[in-house]
C-alpha cells in the first residue's frame, strides 16, 4: 500500500515539474531569445520587502540595476526607483503548447525595467526564461529519444523472445554489438559528421533520433527475458492451443506483461537521455543559437572570465536536479513495485 | 721609420677621438639605432632604450603547438611566433614607430627609378652556431622564396609588377635587389624574410626536402638562425626552449651584447583561458592577445603584475556574403539565394542594421572601435576619415530593402518574416570559427539584429580550417564572419584581399578577371598604388579603395578589438605594440627587473 | 577452457562488427580528406600517395575494409590533420593521461564501495543504512557534468587546487617526489568528480547484492556457528554477492576509456575525451575513428574480462559450463 503511495507521490511531482517546463511560456515573465544589451551579465536581482528607507511594502520590488561608473560589468542597484513586481501581468506573446496564444505571465514588472531573477547572460537575455524554455528542449528530447528506444527495444524484444531460434540469436548477437558501442562517442562523431547546416528544429529531431537508435539494446534484452517467461505460462499456451494468432498473443497477453519493464526502464532511460541532450548541446553539437537547452545553457561556463566573474550562470545545473530526483525515485517505486525485478548489473542506472 | 711611427701615432690619436666624440653623440642622442663597432671584425647594432641587466628565463605561453620551425612553411600563428624570435630579417619595422630600421642590411640606397635596392650587409656577423653570415646566404634565402616547388607563403609578396624581384650579389656585403617595376611599400618589403643559413639548408634544398626540414624536433645542431634566441629543446606537447644567441649582433647602448634573457620558453596551453589560467598562477610572464572578458577578471586582481591596453589594433572582424560564381552546381534554393547577396541595397540593409555599438559593447566591452572601413583607428596614417560612419538605422535598412523589391508580412503568431521579391523568406546562415568565442558573439548578435528585419539567420559555428576550406575552396555557404589582422600597417600587406585575384578576396576569391566594375577599379587602384613611391600619392589612391568599399559593402565592417595584454612587473623594457608580435617585439631587450624572488629563475 | 575460448571467440566477433559499422561510418562520411592532404606542403607528395595507396579509395568497400583491418592490425590508424602526425602516437599518450585518471577513480571507488556496501547491507534498515541510502540518492541525481563544474567553481574560488591541465610548468626539473606531488594535486578534482559521479551506484548495487546474500540459509546457519562477523560479511556474505558484482566491475573496466569524457573536458584534463571532441569539431576523421575504435576494444575487452573473471570466481559457472 505506501508502495502505491509512494508511486503517486513521485508522479505527481513529476507532472508537476513537467507542467512548469510545459507551460514555460506562463512561469517565465520573458521572451528567451530577447536580448537586453545594456544589460550583459547581470547578476540575480534582489526581491525586497523593505526599502532602503527602512519602510515595509506589501507588494515585493526590485531596484533595477545599472552599470557602476566606469566599468562595463560591475552593477550596483539604483535606489532611486522602485519597482513593483506585478503578478498575473500581462508580458510578451507566446503560445502555450505551441497551441493557445497567450499574453499572461506569472509575474514581471514594467517595459522600462526588467526584472532578472536569475541574472542574465552574455546578451542580456533572461536566465530564468532561458532555463524554463530550455526545459522543454532538454526534457523532449528526453522523453523522445526514451520513447524510441523503448519502442525500438520492445519490437525487438519481443520477437526474438515469441520466435526464438535463429532469428532470437540473431537479434540479441545484434544486441551485444550495440551494447558494446561507445555510444557517447558515436552519438557526436554522427552528429557532426553530418551536413552542419541544419535547422534547430532538425538538429533536435537528429539528436533525438540517433540518440534513440543506439540505446535499445538494453531495454530488449530485458522485454526478451519477459517474453521468455511469459511465452511459457499455462494461460498463454491454452490460447495458443485455442489457435490464438501470433499477433494475438503478442498484444493481448505477452505485450501488458512487459509493460511492467518497460515502464521503469522509461524511469530510467529518460534522464539519461535528457544528460545525452545536455551533454552534446554543451559541447556545442545540439540545439543552436538562439534556441535555449540545460546544456548549452551550462556551456559558457567553459571560459575561464565566466566561471571566475558571473557564478549564476552556473544555476540552470541546480534546475536540473529536481526533475533527476522525481525520475530516480519513480524509478525506484516502480521497481520496488514489481517484485519479479532483482537489481542485477544490467537493469540498473549507469551513464555510460 | 719614426716618421711614420708618429704620423700613425698622430693618426690613431685622431681617429679614437674622433670614434669618443662620435660614440658620445650616439649616447646621448636619442632615436634610430647607430652601427657600434666592438672590434675590427663585427659591425653591430646598438639599440636605444633603458640598459637592463642579464641572465633570467621569460616563460610565454603559445596557444597551441608550433607546426614547424621553418620560415618557408610556417603559416599557423604558433609557428611564426616562436620563428619569430629565432630569425632575423635585412630591413626591419619598429613594431612601435611603425617605421623601418636597419638590420642585418646596414644601409640601403634605392635608385632613382625605384627599380634597384642597393643592401649592405653588415661586416663580421656570425649564425647561431658561429658559421659566418654573407651575401651568399642572402642570394640563397631569397632564391628559396621564390621558388614555386616550395610554396612559401611569401613568395607572392616577392611578385612586383608581375614578375618575380630578382638578386645579386656585387660583392660579399653587397646586394642588389632588382624590380620589375617601381615598389610603393620600398624597403618595408624586406621585414619578415628570415635570412637561412646556406651552410646547413642548401643541401636539403637540392635533395628536395627543404620543406619538410626544421620541423621542431629538429636537433639543435641543425639548425641556426640570426635572431635573438635559438633552438636548445623541444618536448612535444609541452613546450619549446629557447636559449640566448651568444652570437646576436645587437648590443645595448653601453655595448653588452643582447639579449639579456638566458631562456625564452614557450608553454603550449590548448586554449586561450588555460593561458589566463597559467598567468594568473604566475606560471608564465607574459600574456599577449587577450580577450576583453579575462582582461577584466585579470585586471580586477593585478597582484604581482600589471595589465595593459594597447590601444586599437590593426585586426578588423567583417560579414562577408557568397558572391562567387558557382556556374551550374548551386541547388535553385542557393541562386536564389545569390541574388539577394548581389544586390548591393540588401547589403547595405544589411550594414545599416547591425549594432556596432552593441557589438563593442558586449563582446569587447567597451574595448574596441566599431568598423565602416577595414582601416581601423589605430591605423592613422591610412585610415580614411571622409567615410561616413552612419549610425545603426533600422529605418534606413527597411527603406533600402523596400527599394530592393522586398516586402514583409507578419505571420499569425506575430513574427514578421521579410520577403524577396519573388516571395520568399529570407533565410541564410552566417559561418564562425567554433574556437573563436568573439566572432561567434557578433554572429549571435548579427542574428538578431536581423531578426528585427525579418530575416531568420542561423549561426552554424565550424571548425576555422573547415570554415576556411568553405569559403575559399569548396565554396559551399552562405555568408560568414571572419577577422583578418594586417601584419603591417601598410596597405600592401592587405593586396590579397582587395585584388579580385587574390585568395583572401573573402567573397569572391580568386577571380582570373574581376567580376564587377567596382572590384576591376579597386584592382587598378590597387596596382597603382603598389608602384606608387610617396606617402600622399598612395594615400589618395587607398582612401578612394576605401571609399569603394563603403559604398559596395561586399564585406559589412563589424569592429576592432585593442590590443590587451598583460605581464609580471618584475619584467622590465615591457613596451607592447600594436603590430605582431605585440610583446615579444622587442624581446631581445627584456630583462627582469633585480629583486630576491627573481634571482634564481 | 573450452568455455574461456568460446567467449574469447565471441569477442573477437564481437570487435570484427564492431570495427566494420566504424569503418562503413568512416567510409561513408563525405568531404575528400586526401585533397586537403595535397594541398599542405608539409606532407610530401610521397606521405600522400603512401595513404592513397593505403586506403585504397578506388577500390571497392570489402576490399578496403580488409585493408584498413590490415593498417590497424600493424597499429596505424592513419593521419591527423590538426596535430600534422600519425593518429597513433597522439592517441596512446592521450589515452595514458586518461587511464591514469580512470584507473585511479574505478580503484578508489571500489575501495570506497565494497566496505560501505557491506556496512549498509549489515544494517539494513536503520539510521546508517538510512543515511548513506539517502547521500547516494542525493548524489545519483545530480548529473556528472554538474559535479565537475561545481568542483571546478569551487577550484577557482577558494585556490585550493589547480584549475586544469595535467602539470604544472617546469614540471620537468623538479624531483621525482615533487613531481608526483604535482601530477597528484592536479589530479585530485577530476578523480573526485569521477568518484563522486560511480560510487552512488555502486554503493547501492553492493548494498543490494549484500543483502540478498545475507538473507540466504547459509549464512544464518554459519551465524549459528559463531563465526565471527567479519569474517562473516567479507569472507562469506560478500563472495556469495560476488556474481553481479563481478560483471559490474568488468562493465567498469570497459568503460575506461569512454567514462570521463566530460570530466576531462570541463577540467581540461589532457585525455581521450578532449581530443575527440576537438577532432570531432575539426573533423580530423582519423583521430575520431581511431579514438571510438580504442574505446570499443576497451567495452569489449571489459566484457571479456567480466566473463573470466566469473568464470574463475564462480564455481558454478564452471560446473554449468562444462556440462554443456
Amino acid at each position: 500500500m505506501t508502495q502505491r503511495r509512494k508511486l503517486t507521490r513521485w508522479l505527481i511531482v513529476l507532472v508537476f515539474l513537467h507542467g512548469v517546463v510545459a507551460a514555460a511560456g506562463f512561469f517565465a515573465p520573458y521572451d528567451p531569445v530577447e536580448q537586453d544589451r545594456e544589460r550583459p551579465y547581470l547578476p540575480p536581482m534582489r526581491i525586497h520587502l523593505i526599502d532602503a528607507y527602512g519602510h515595509f511594502h506589501l507588494r515585493p520590488f526590485f531596484y533595477p540595476l545599472r552599470l557602476r561608473k566606469g566599468s562595463f560589468d560591475q552593477y550596483e542597484e539604483d535606489t532611486a526607483s522602485a519597482v513593483p513586481l506585478r503578478f498575473f501581468t500581462r508580458g510578451a506573446d507566446y503560445r502555450l503548447l505551441r497551441l493557445v496564444p497567450s499574453r499572461l505571465h506569472l509575474f514581471g514588472a514594467t517595459v522600462a525595467a526588467r526584472v532578472y531573477l536569475l541574472g542574465s547572460d552574455a546578451y542580456g537575455r533572461d536566465q530564468l526564461s532561458r532555463i524554463l524554455y530550455g526545459g522543454q528542449v532538454s526534457l523532449l528530447a528526453g522523453l523522445l529519444g526514451a520513447g524510441v528506444t523503448l519502442l525500438l527495444g520492445a519490437l525487438i524484444g519481443m520477437a526474438a523472445g515469441y520466435y526464438g531460434g535463429w532469428r532470437d540469436d540473431l537479434l540479441m548477437r545484434a544486441a551485444e554489438l550495440f551494447l558494446a558501442l561507445p555510444w557517447l562517442y558515436l552519438l557526436f562523431a554522427l552528429r557532426a559528421f553530418l551536413p552542419l547546416t541544419v535547422s534547430p528544429l532538425e538538429a533536435f529531431l537528429l539528436v533525438v533520433v540517433v540518440t534513440g537508435m543506439v540505446g535499445w539494446a538494453r531495454p530488449a534484452r530485458l522485454v526478451r527475458g519477459v517474453v521468455l517467461s511469459v511465452k511459457e505460462l499455462d494461460f498463454v499456451r491454452a490460447a495458443r492451443g485455442f489457435g490464438a494468432s501470433d499477433l494475438y498473443l503478442l498484444r493481448s497477453h505477452i505485450l501488458p506483461e512487459t509493460a511492467n519493464v518497460l515502464l521503469t526502464q522509461a524511469a530510467i532511460l529518460v534522464p539519461q537521455f535528457v544528460l545525452a541532450e545536455m551533454t552534446l548541446s554543451f559541447l556545442g553539437l545540439g540545439v543552436p543559437e538562439p534556441m535555449s537547452s540545460w546544456g548549452n545553457l551550462l556551456a559558457s561556463l567553459q571560459q575561464y572570465s565566466v566561471l571566475v566573474s558571473y557564478w549564476w550562470m552556473y544555476l540552470p545545473a541546480l534546475a536540473i536536479v529536481p526533475f533527476f530526483l522525481g525520475y530516480l525515485g519513480l524509478a525506484s517505486a516502480l521497481q520496488q513495485r514489481s517484485s519479479a525485478y532483482k537489481i542485477d548489473g544490467e537493469s540498473g542506472w549507469s551513464p555510460t | 721609420m719614426r716618421k711614420e711611427r708618429s704620423y700613425t701615432r698622430r693618426r690613431r690619436f685622431a681617429l679614437s677621438l674622433v670614434l669618443t666624440c662620435a660614440s658620445t653623440v650616439a649616447l646621448t642622442a636619442k632615436g634610430l639605432p647607430r652601427p657600434r663597432q666592438t672590434n675590427a671584425q663585427e659591425e653591430l647594432l646598438a639599440l636605444p632604450g633603458e640598459i637592463g641587466r642579464s641572465g633570467g628565463r621569460l616563460v610565454v605561453s603559445l596557444r597551441g603547438e608550433p607546426k614547424t620551425l621553418n620560415p618557408l612553411t610556417a603559416v599557423d600563428a604558433p609557428s611564426r611566433e616562436v620563428i619569430g624570435a629565432m630569425q632575423a630579417d635585412l630591413v626591419h619595422i619598429n613594431r612601435s614607430t611603425q617605421l623601418t630600421e636597419p638590420a642585418l642590411a646596414k644601409s640601403w640606397k634605392i635608385s632613382r627609378d625605384g627599380l634597384q635596392y642597393t643592401l649592405a650587409l653588415r661586416p663580421g656577423l656570425r649564425f647561431s652556431d658561429g658559421h659566418p653570415l654573407d651575401a651568399d646566404d642572402v642570394l640563397f634565402s631569397f632564391r628559396v622564396y621564390l621558388d614555386e616547388s616550395i610554396h612559401a607563403p611569401q613568395r607572392d609578396l616577392l611578385i612586383v609588377g608581375g614578375k618575380p624581384i630578382t638578386v645579386r650579389k656585387l660583392d660579399p656585403q653587397t646586394l642588389v635587389f632588382q624590380f620589375a617595376k617601381p615598389y610603393g611599400v620600398e624597403e618595408r618589403l624586406f621585414d619578415g624574410f628570415a635570412i637561412l643559413p646556406r651552410h646547413l639548408l642548401e643541401k636539403p634544398y637540392q635533395e628536395g626536402k627543404l620543406a619538410q626540414s626544421w620541423a621542431p624536433s629538429t636537433p639543435a645542431n641543425e639548425w641556426a638562425g640570426l635572431g635573438p634566441f635559438r633552438l636548445k629543446e623541444y618536448v612535444p606537447g609541452q613546450k619549446l626552449v629557447l636559449e640566448r644567441n651568444p652570437y646576436y649582433w645587437k648590443t645595448d647602448m653601453k655595448g653588452n651584447r643582447l639579449p639579456y634573457l638566458d631562456e625564452l620558453v614557450f608553454l603550449f596551453v590548448p586554449s586561450a583561458d588555460a593561458q589566463v589560467l597559467r598567468f594568473q598562477s604566475g606560471e608564465t610572464d607574459i600574456i599577449t592577445r587577450l580577450g576583453a572578458e579575462n582582461f577584466s577578471v585579470l585586471s580586477r586582481q593585478q597582484r604581482g603584475f600589471t595589465m595593459a591596453d594597447a590601444g586599437p589594433g590593426l585586426e578588423y572582424n567583417f560579414l562577408f556574403f557568397n558572391l562567387n560564381d558557382l556556374g551550374e552546381k548551386p541547388s535553385a534554393d542557393f541562386t536564389r539565394k545569390q541574388e539577394w547577396f548581389r544586390n548591393v541595397k540588401f547589403r547595405q540593409a544589411v550594414s545599416a542594421a547591425v549594432d556596432r555599438d552593441a557589438i563593442v559593447r558586449l563582446v569587447y566591452q567597451g574595448r574596441g572601435s566599431a568598423l565602416w572601413g577595414p582601416v581601423t583607428p589605430g591605423n592613422r596614417r591610412w585610415v580614411n576619415a571622409a567615410i561616413p560612419h552612419a549610425p545603426r538605422s533600422l529605418e534606413r535598412a527597411r527603406t533600402l530593402l523596400k527599394e530592393a523589391g522586398f516586402s514583409w508580412s507578419t505571420a499569425a503568431n506575430g513574427e514578421t518574416t521579410l520577403f524577396d521579391p519573388e516571395g520568399k523568406p529570407v533565410e541564410f546562415s552566417i559561418l564562425t570559427s567554433s574556437s573563436n568565442a568573439d566572432r561567434t558573439k557578433m554572429a549571435t548578435l548579427i542574428q538578431d539584429d536581423l531578426k528585427q528585419l525579418g530575416m531568420h539567420v542561423q549561426v552554424v559555428p565550424l571548425e576555422f580550417r573547415s570554415l576556411l576550406d568553405r569559403a575559399t575552396q569548396t565554396k559551399e555557404y552562405d555568408a560568414g564572419i571572419l577577422g583578418l589582422a594586417s601584419f603591417d600597417a601598410d596597405p600592401n600587406s592587405d593586396m590579397n584581399v582587395w585584388l579580385s585575384s587574390g585568395g583572401l578576396h573573402f567573397w569572391h576569391p580568386s577571380q582570373s578577371h574581376p567580376s564587377t566594375t567596382w572590384e576591376a577599379e579597386i584592382d587598378r587602384l590597387m596596382e597603382q598604388q603598389l608602384a606608387t613611391a610617396g606617402y600622399d600619392q598612395r594615400r589618395k589612391l587607398y582612401d578612394r579603395v576605401q571609399e569603394i568599399l563603403a559604398q559596395n559593402q561586399p564585406m559589412i565592417f563589424l569592429a576592432s578589438p585593442d590590443i590587451l595584454v598583460g605581464a609580471k612587473n618584475s619584467i622590465a623594457n615591457f613596451h607592447p605594440a600594436v603590430l605582431e608580435p605585440y610583446v615579444l617585439w622587442n624581446v631581445e631587450q627584456l630583462y627582469i627587473r633585480n629583486g630576491p624572488e627573481n634571482a634564481s629563475r | 577452457m573450452r568455455y574461456f575460448l568460446r567467449r574469447a571467440l565471441h569477442a573477437v566477433f564481437l570487435l570484427f562488427g564492431v570495427s566494420l559499422l566504424t569503418f562503413l561510418f568512416s567510409a561513408l562520411t563525405p568531404g575528400n580528406y586526401f585533397d586537403e592532404m595535397r594541398l599542405n606542403p608539409q606532407i610530401s607528395k610521397a606521405t600522400v600517395a603512401a595513404l592513397r595507396a593505403q586506403y585504397q579509395l578506388d577500390r571497392p568497400l570489402p576490399v578496403r575494409y580488409l585493408h584498413w583491418l590490415n593498417a590497424v592490425a600493424h597499429g596505424e590508424l592513419g593521419f591527423s590533420f590538426a596535430y600534422n602526425s600519425p593518429v597513433g602516437p597522439i592517441l596512446w599518450v592521450r589515452a595514458r593521461n586518461t587511464l591514469l585518471l580512470t584507473i585511479t577513480a574505478m580503484l578508489l571507488a571500489w575501495l570506497l564501495a565494497l566496505p560501505l556496501g557491506v556496512w549498509s547491507a549489515s544494517r539494513l534498515g536503520r539510521a546508517p543504512d538510512r543515511i548513506l541510502s539517502g547521500t547516494t540518492a542525493t548524489l545519483l541525481v545530480i548529473p556528472e557534468l554538474v559535479l565537475a563544474l561545481g568542483l571546478l567553481i569551487l577550484a577557482v574560488r577558494t585556490h585550493w587546487f589547480p584549475t586544469g591541465g595535467l602539470v604544472s610548468v617546469g614540471f620537468e626539473s623538479v624531483s621525482p617526489l615533487q613531481k608526483l606531488q604535482d601530477l597528484a594535486s592536479h589530479m585530485v578534482l577530476p578523480v573526485t568528480a569521477l568518484v563522486l559521479g560511480t560510487l552512488p551506484m555502486l554503493v547501492r548495487h553492493v548494498r543490494a547484492s549484500v543483502a540478498e546474500a545475507l538473507q540466504a540459509p547459509f549464512l544464518r546457519a554459519a551465524v549459528g556457528h559463531g563465526i565471527p562477523r567479519r569474517k562473516l560479511l567479507y569472507g562469506y556474505a560478500l563472495r556469495a554477492a560476488a556474481n553481479p558484482l563481478i560483471s559490474l566491475f568488468g562493465f567498469s573496466v570497459g568503460t575506461l576509456l569512454s567514462g570521463s569524457l566530460l570530466v576531462e573536458v570541463v577540467m581540461s584534463w589532457p585525455g581521450v575525451g578532449p581530443l575527440l571532441v576537438e577532432a570531432i569539431l575539426a573533423r580530423d576523421l582519423f583521430v575520431v575513428i581511431g579514438g571510438v575504435l580504442l574505446s570499443m576494444i576497451f567495452l569489449v575487452g571489459g566484457n571479456l574480462l567480466a566473463d573470466a573473471l566469473l568464470y574463475w570466481a564462480d564455481p558454478r559457472i564452471r560446473t554449468a559450463a562444462s556440462a554443456k
